[in-house]
């Protein structure tokens, strides 16, 4: 071989280093316009599609990619990536109560409202430090009024009485052992009363389910009767023709927040706060209100009176609205899925 | 003939040319070994011996066993293994219980179809465990394809509790283990020559001894990788567990999964994946060097 084609070290290198030099600098140029939301997939993500990306942020020339998963897996890459200077993802949709334990974990970016416009109209209730409020709901009774007559609340709903005919969701174990703590005398800071009742429920034959979904399809096929579940769901599978009603609890009706925060090391920062802005533009949260069932966060939304009497809430349900104790949920959430798994499942 | 001496310099520069050709060849895999398989084992590892704080859910630098004592003094967790341990010795042995037969006729048969058979055993691997388990819930649902026919034949009166139990995962598993099992064996067992059987039988013996005398003994190897293989996947299982097995059935795999990413307990985490691989790792040796010495009696 002729010496001219030899490679040695500091060609090798060199090339190298002119390769990845050019790979990385059109993407970071690229990155400007580039959103990456990390989001629920299925509905949720096609009406951030339908809503907000395609009518508020294309024709200003963003581009969104998303990365769809649940929560804990895109929770534990948040973790994974909280040393690296820039992260893989620019917004993350997250319940109320999993933003708190993000920003207790040192991962959210402290949200300067100044930056967002539509900041203005949102409920102060929903302006969180570390993230905004999207929309939300109520955790009701859910029962089939071909099956059975109305409960009237989570202590007439979470009772052995109904032997197999109660379902309960797994992935809701927090709000589950909520609301059975709110029916034996507990509250939103102490969920203990409601572990005997929930063990009562499952001896006379609950059933667990894995998924929203797979509990949605036992409704469906009358293998079951009764349950909790959010409000927003319930009009979703009403639409889907499922027969199912719903009752805001005596006890009192645990809100439902789902929102987005940003990553501490998003890389584009400024695509995330405009994300977040065109989120709060009325025309996106009435979308969401129609076409998922949730509330609006803001308060220049205006819902069709039709839309609003499924998915709202009157005045003396409005009065019954529980706000959660994220700090208490967030400390004991170990310990919940301790019971939860080996006491309660067992 | 004359010696033709060979400058000691030109031996050195040509072995030296081997050894970079070698070096060259072997590198890529070396690094990929290196970083993509060993490096996050070390650093699993080195987390597994970390603390957790419950109530931030943050792990904390350490070096501890905790995490390894915890999950043999808690029965939840030890329970969780041997479940996991059963579930995968029985799926194993009868994919070689229904592997075998089915491997040895493909390896046998003269037809020219014998491609199409082949094909439709390595077809079920096309689809995915996920996807082939959603198939399995519309079959083993309370009116799923199986409770449907059971009631409109009138044997049963009430839906059989089919998802959602150890049972409908055994089955799930087996049917993604199978295709596996029935591959290796059938490339061991085709090795084999005919002729060899034949001798056996002409020399008296009936097929039971045939088979126990000729046909295993030599089939071993295949049995041996298949059984392997076969008891590796199922006890890694995660897709048919989670998904057949239902929110009160637990295997390992999908235990890992639970502290990972829904308690965000990578140290805990870390340990049960550190104790999954060396239970598999000791089983599958104690298993190979059981089947060997039988082997060799």
């Amino acid at each position: 071989m002729s010496k001219s084609f030899m490679i040695n070290r500091r060609t090798a290198l060199g090339g190298a280093a002119a390769l990845a030099a050019g790979t990385v600098l059109p993407a970071h140029a690229q990155d400007n316009k580039r959103i990456v939301v990390g989001t629920w997939g299925g509905d949720y993500s096609r009406l951030l599609a339908k809503n907000i990306e395609t009518p508020l942020l294309a024709p200003k020339g963003w581009d969104v990619v998303k990365d769809e998963a649940n929560a804990p897996p895109r929770r534990a890459k948040m973790m994974a990536e909280k040393a690296l200077r820039r992260g893989t993802s620019d917004i993350q949709g997250l319940s109320a109560n999993d933003m708190y334990e993000v920003n207790e974990q040192g991962l959210a970016e402290a949200i300067d409202y100044s930056k967002m416009p539509n900041a203005q109209n949102l409920i102060p209730a929903m302006k969180y430090p570390y993230g905004i409020g999207h929309i939300y709901s109520g955790k009701v009774v859910l029962y089939n009024p071909k099956l059975m007559a109305a409960p009237q609340g989570f202590a007439d709903t979470l009772d052995p009485k109904h032997g197999n005919k109660l379902g309960i969701i797994d992935i809701q174990y927090q709000y589950t052992m909520l609301a059975a703590g709110l029916a034996s005398g507990g509250s939103v800071g102490n969920f203990d009363p409601g572990k005997e009742r929930l063990l009562a429920c499952k001896k006379a034959g609950a059933r667990i389910y894995p998924s929203n979904e797979a509990f949605a399809q036992a409704l469906k096929t009358e293998e079951i009767a009764c349950g909790i579940m959010w409000k927003a769901r319930a009009v979703q599978w009403q639409n889907a023709g499922i027969s199912v009603a719903t009752v805001a609890p005596k006890e009192g009706v645990p809100m439902y927040v789902s929102g987005f925060m940003i990553p501490k090391n998003a890389p584009n920062k400024a695509g995330a706060y405009a994300y977040l802005d065109a989120m709060m533009a009325a025309s996106a949260q009435e979308g969401f209100a129609v076409d998922m069932g949730y509330n609006p966060t803001v308060t220049n939304a205006k819902v069709p009176a039709d839309v609003q009497e499924r998915i709202g809430f009157t005045e003396e349900e409005k009065k019954r609205l529980v706000d959660l104790d994220y700090g208490y949920m967030g400390k004991n959430d170990t310990a919940f899925q301790e019971w939860w798994n080996k006491s309660f499942k067992a | 003939m004359a010696d033709i001496a060979i400058p000691y310099s030109a031996v050195a520069a040509k072995r030296r040319r081997e050894g970079l050709t070698a070096a060259a060849l072997v590198g890529p895999a070396t690094i990929f070994v290196t970083f993509c398989l060993l490096a996050p084992l070390v650093i699993l590892f080195r987390y597994s011996l970390n603390e957790f704080v419950p109530t931030t859910k943050v792990m904390v630098e350490a070096l501890t066993p905790a995490n390894y004592i915890r999950f043999f003094t808690d029965p939840y967790y030890t329970a969780i293994l041997a479940t996991t341990v059963r579930v995968a010795v029985l799926v194993t042995a009868v994919c070689l219980l229904l592997g075998f037969p089915l491997a040895y006729v493909v390896a046998r048969t003269q037809s020219r179809f014998k491609h199409l058979l082949i094909i439709s055993i390595i077809l079920p691997l096309f689809v995915g465990n996920a996807v082939r388990a959603a198939g399995w819930m519309t079959i083993f649902g309370t009116k799923g394809a199986v409770n449907a026919t059971l009631l409109w034949l009138g044997l049963i009166d009430a839906p059989l509790q089919i998802m959602f139990t150890e049972t409908a995962v055994i089955i799930g598993i087996i049917a993604v283990n199978l295709p596996f099992m029935v591959l290796t064996l059938q490339s061991v067992i085709e090795g084999i020559d005919r002729a060899v059987e034949e001798a056996a039988f002409s020399l008296g013996a009936p097929p039971g001894t045939m088979f126990r005398r000729v046909l295993w003994p030599l089939a071993l190897p295949g049995i041996v990788a298949g059984t392997i293989l076969t008891f590796i996947l199922a006890m890694n299982a995660y897709a048919t567990p989670f998904l057949l097995g239902g929110p009160r059935f637990k295997m390992m795999a999908p235990l890992v999964y639970d502290q990972f990413t829904k308690q965000a307990n990578w140290p805990f985490g870390g340990s049960i994946a550190f104790i999954l691989m060396t239970v598999t790792l000791l089983l599958t040796v104690a298993a190979n060097l059981l089947l060997q010495r039988r082997a060799a009696r």
